[in-house]
């Protein structure tokens, strides 16, 4: 079960309406834009709560997207590249989330990097569908997964820390 | 919109997107790194805070104090420390702390753990005021209940401190703590006024705040500044309102009632609700001559009324019944005490039973009523002898009585009953002497009563027991009729009672008086019955010796008839004398003159020793001889003090004439034919023999039968003839007796003329 925090967050980022994927053509269009402005609302919501915790953008036609995204642990920022395209099926099927950087050193991680979502991700966005967004996606799916893995993954030592191995910016 | 606008859009918002992304984010600093930053700031003592209760959040002090005030002012004013704490968050110690410098201006106080405002007291002091003019008054202590404030503040701060500025009232003056409004007072006044006003009667005060509903303080505070027409016997409740209307009607009943009857019942009074009955006469009533009795006290009217009654009663010389004069109500007690005051002048003239008042004159009436049968009685008294024995007992229970006093006076005692018994003495004297002693003795007598034991006091018991002479019932009978005509039969007893010991004292003093004349009279005559009897006895001895003379002409068996009749007769008749006089010597009463053989035994056995035994002996005598009888005759003579006188032959020989003389003439007056017959007998051998014969009827026939030889043989046969006629007649039955009669008749002058003719040829 999503926790408060979470919750909380996730009622703060707009629904949306259309239920098109990249095929539709001018409902996509549609699509995309709520997209983007409920991406935007969400990285205002977290810029004001001060907790900003990812990068992202895509290409023209707004099926492929890629990005940075980091975690915060003891004072240390772990950041990570993140990448996941648009499915054909979009917006039934969620995206597939993927990590490049991890591959191989965790677990809950299909091939290339794709990570594993939790067992209540995918019936709640079913659920949820069309309503549900990237933002959504980002929101549920990658944040409580990076809280859960990367502390995981820093003890065991698999993932260090890097000295400014990217620009922070 | 076409699809390329569409894209444009996209391409925009994606711009936008980016924008967002590199927009820098707003720093913020975790919870923990606040708390560590303040925590050193505190070390630093850079900063003062107040952690609120959760630890949380910090307060300044000078925001606390702010928060404070505010919260007391949308609190109203009145805020409770705990309260403020919860509210706030905040530790009641800091709020404590900062609560001081609160208190330190003026406007606001701390109260019972109140904080409180001025505002917030002028609030209370309106919804005092508000409530004080709806209700009329108001107590502290009501109050205190209402705002859970102190009564000292109430008091002092709101009340007091807003009186007259704000609460429009007045305070109780004494009961500070209550407050009224003008207006109520001024209701509760008309309330009580005209409760009080429509009472008529004696009310307690409770039933009346009862009534009006009026705190008991209050109604005595404006009972006062009411001028009420009425008192209040005190100041609890229980005390009683006295309408001056009733006050006025009981005076008035009571002045009226007196007037009317001069007399006023305590129970009438106390009825009336007057509970000191005696004050409020002595109050009420001016006059000064009040008798006050135990149950009601009298006016000088009746009084009058009563002593002009009974002056009229002494006047009058008659009675008067004080009951009838006196008002009904008084006890016996009452008229007992009015009569005693009454009397207390008239004493003398008056004398008092059970009430009524008799005059001295209407008593001593009756008393004189009762002197003639006190009279006789007496006389009976000393008559029969009783009274010289009471005395004679009395004296002796006197005697007995001081017996064991000096010696000087038992002689002196014994020589007095010496001249008692001897009666040598002046009997007068004595008795006055025994009198004048038993008076004088009296008085020492009951002291020895008083100290002596109880044998002695039986005795002195029986010396002072009074001879009753004149009994009640006696009294009783004489007064009866006169006070039954006056209608007082009930007093008849108390009266008689009364008389009675008058009487019974005067009948002593009269009887005392008849006893020592009689008792003179008797010493007299004591001489003259000595010489008396001296010569009866002399005269009966002269004749029993002359008899004895003639009896003996008789042969010697023929004797003894005739002694023993004569000593039956005449032998008798000298002890008789002899039993007379020493009756009369030892003070016993003899009645008769002539004694029979009783009641000479009688007087025998009642005798002193001394005349006892001679008397017996010649009694014994009489059915002896002659010649023991002489002696014994002697014996007593000279125990007696008598001498016998010598005989004298010539006064014999006259003596004998006198007896023929006295048959004859005898004879002659005597119609009974027995009778003629025996006197003929008799007399004829007296002529013959010149002697007296003494003889029963018995012993005619051999007197006869002895005359025969000196008679004629006519004469005797005539005699005899006569003898037989008359034994004829005794024997002969009732029919027959008539018959005979007549021929005993017929031959009565012919033995009459017999002794005539016998003493002519003699």
């Amino acid at each position: 079960m999503v926790d408060e925090g979470t919750r909380k967050t996730l009622s703060s980022i707009p629904l949306l309406k259309t239920k098109a994927g990249p095929r539709d053509k001018e409902l996509w269009t549609t699509r995309l834009k709520e997209e983007y402005q409920g991406l935007i609302k969400y990285v205002q919501n977290n810029k004001e709560a001060d907790n900003d915790w990812f990068r992202l953008e895509s290409d023209k036609t707004g099926t492929k997207w890629f990005g940075k995204c980091w975690y915060i642990h003891n004072l240390l920022k772990y950041e990570f590249d993140l990448e996941f395209d648009i499915p054909i099926t979009y917006p039934t099927t969620a995206p597939e989330l993927a990590l490049p950087g991890l591959d191989g050193k965790t677990a809950k991680m299909y091939r290339g990097g794709k990570i594993c979502l939790t067992d209540h991700f995918k019936p709640l966005w079913a659920r949820n569908v069309p309503r549900f967004g990237i933002a959504h996606a980002m929101a549920l799916g990658l944040g409580p997964w990076l809280a859960v893995e990367i502390p995981d993954l820093i003890e065991k030592g698999i993932i260090k820390y890097q000295e400014k191995s990217e620009d922070s910016k | 919109m076409g699809p390329s606008t569409d894209w444009d859009e996209i391409k925009r918002l994606a711009a936008d997107f980016q924008k967002a992304q590199l927009s820098s984010t707003s720093q913020r600093l975790s919870e923990r790194n606040c708390i560590e930053i303040v925590s050193k700031l505190l070390e630093l003592k850079l900063i003062e805070v107040i952690f609120t209760s959760d630890g949380k959040e910090y307060l300044t002090p000078q925001h606390l104090i702010r928060e404070i005030t505010d919260e007391l002012y949308v609190r109203g004013g009145r805020v409770n420390i705990v309260d403020l704490a919860k509210e706030l968050s905040v530790d009641l110690n800091q709020i404590n702390i900062n609560v001081t410098d609160i208190i330190k201006g003026k406007d606001v106080q701390l109260i019972s753990g109140y904080l409180i405002s001025n505002s917030y007291v002028e609030k209370i002091a309106r919804e005092i005021n508000e409530k004080l003019q709806l209700q009329g008054q108001i107590s502290v202590d009501e109050l205190t209940l209402q705002y859970d404030l102190p009564a000292d503040f109430l008091q002092q701060c709101v009340l007091e401190a807003y009186l007259n500025e704000i609460i429009i009232g007045k305070q109780d003056p004494s009961e500070p703590r209550t407050f009224y409004t003008e207006e109520y007072i001024t209701r509760t006044k008309a309330k009580i006024r005209g409760a009080v006003m429509g009472l008529l009667k004696p009310t307690q005060i409770s039933i009346i705040i009862g009534q009006c509903i009026v705190a008991e303080r209050l109604f005595m505070m404006l009972f006062d500044q009411l001028n009420a027409p009425g008192v209040l016997t005190g100041r609890s409740a229980s005390a009683l309102y006295v309408p001056s209307c009733y006050t006025k009607a009981q005076n008035e009943w009571v002045m009226s009632f007196w007037k009317q009857n001069n007399y006023l019942e305590y129970d009438a009074l106390q009825r009336l609700g007057i509970s000191d009955p005696k004050g409020y006469i002595k109050k009420v009533i001016q006059e000064e001559d009040i008798t006050f009795l135990s149950s009601c006290i009298l006016g000088s009217q009746i009084k009058q009324q009563i002593e002009s009654a009974l002056e009229e009663c002494i006047a009058s010389k008659t009675y008067l019944d004080v009951v009838s004069l006196l008002p009904s109500v008084l006890s016996d007690k009452d008229i007992e005490k009015v009569l005693e005051i009454l009397l207390k002048n008239n004493t003398k003239s008056t004398v008092l039973f059970d009430n009524t008042v008799f005059s001295h004159h209407f008593v001593e009436n009756l008393k004189q009523d009762c002197m003639p049968i006190t009279q006789s009685k007496a006389e009976a008294v000393v008559k029969s002898g009783k009274f010289q024995q009471f005395y004679l007992e009395k004296h002796i229970a006197k005697a007995e009585l001081l017996h064991t006093q000096t010696d000087h006076k038992t002689e002196k005692r014994e020589e007095r009953r010496r001249k008692a018994t001897s009666g040598k003495g002046g009997g007068g004297t004595q008795g006055r002497e025994t009198k004048t002693k038993a008076v004088k003795k009296h008085p020492r007598s009951k002291q020895v009563v008083q100290e002596s034991d109880s044998e002695e006091d039986a005795s002195s018991k029986k010396a002072t027991a009074q001879l009753e002479i004149i009994s009640l019932e006696d009294v009783v009978n004489i007064i009866k009729k006169t006070l039954e005509n006056e209608g007082l039969e009930d007093l008849v007893h108390q009266i008689a009672d009364y008389l009675q010991g008058t009487l019974n004292e005067s009948a002593l003093i009269i009887a005392k008086d008849l006893a020592a004349k009689l008792l003179q009279n008797t010493n007299q005559n004591k001489k003259q019955t000595h010489s008396s009897a001296q010569d009866k006895i002399n005269v009966l001895i002269n004749d029993i010796k002359l008899y004895e003379k003639g009896l003996k002409l008789f042969p010697v068996d023929q004797q003894a008839a005739f002694i023993k009749y004569l000593l039956k007769t005449f032998g008798a008749d000298i002890l008789g004398e002899f039993c007379k006089y020493a009756a009369n010597q030892s003070n016993i009463s003899v009645q008769v003159d002539v004694l029979s053989a009783e009641q000479r035994n009688k007087i025998i056995n009642d005798l002193p020793e001394e005349y006892m035994k001679p008397l017996r002996a010649l009694n014994a005598t009489l059915l002896d001889t002659l010649d023991p009888f002489y002696q014994a005759v002697d014996v007593c003579l000279s125990e007696c003090g008598m001498i016998l006188k010598k005989v004298n032959k010539k006064e014999d020989k006259s003596l004998i004439l006198n007896h023929r003389e006295k048959l004859i003439s005898e004879l002659e007056n005597c119609d009974d034919p027995a009778l003629v017959l025996h006197l003929a007998v008799l007399a004829i051998f007296t002529i013959l023999h010149q002697n007296m014969l003494h003889a029963s009827g018995r012993q005619v026939p051999s007197i006869i039968c002895f005359l025969k030889s000196q008679l004629k043989d006519e004469d005797y046969l005539k005699l005899h003839h006569f003898h037989e006629l008359v034994t004829k007649f005794l024997v002969a039955p009732e029919e027959e007796k008539s018959g005979i009669e007549e021929d005993l008749k017929d031959k009565l002058p012919v033995i009459k003329n017999l002794v005539f003719e016998v003493k002519k040829y003699k």
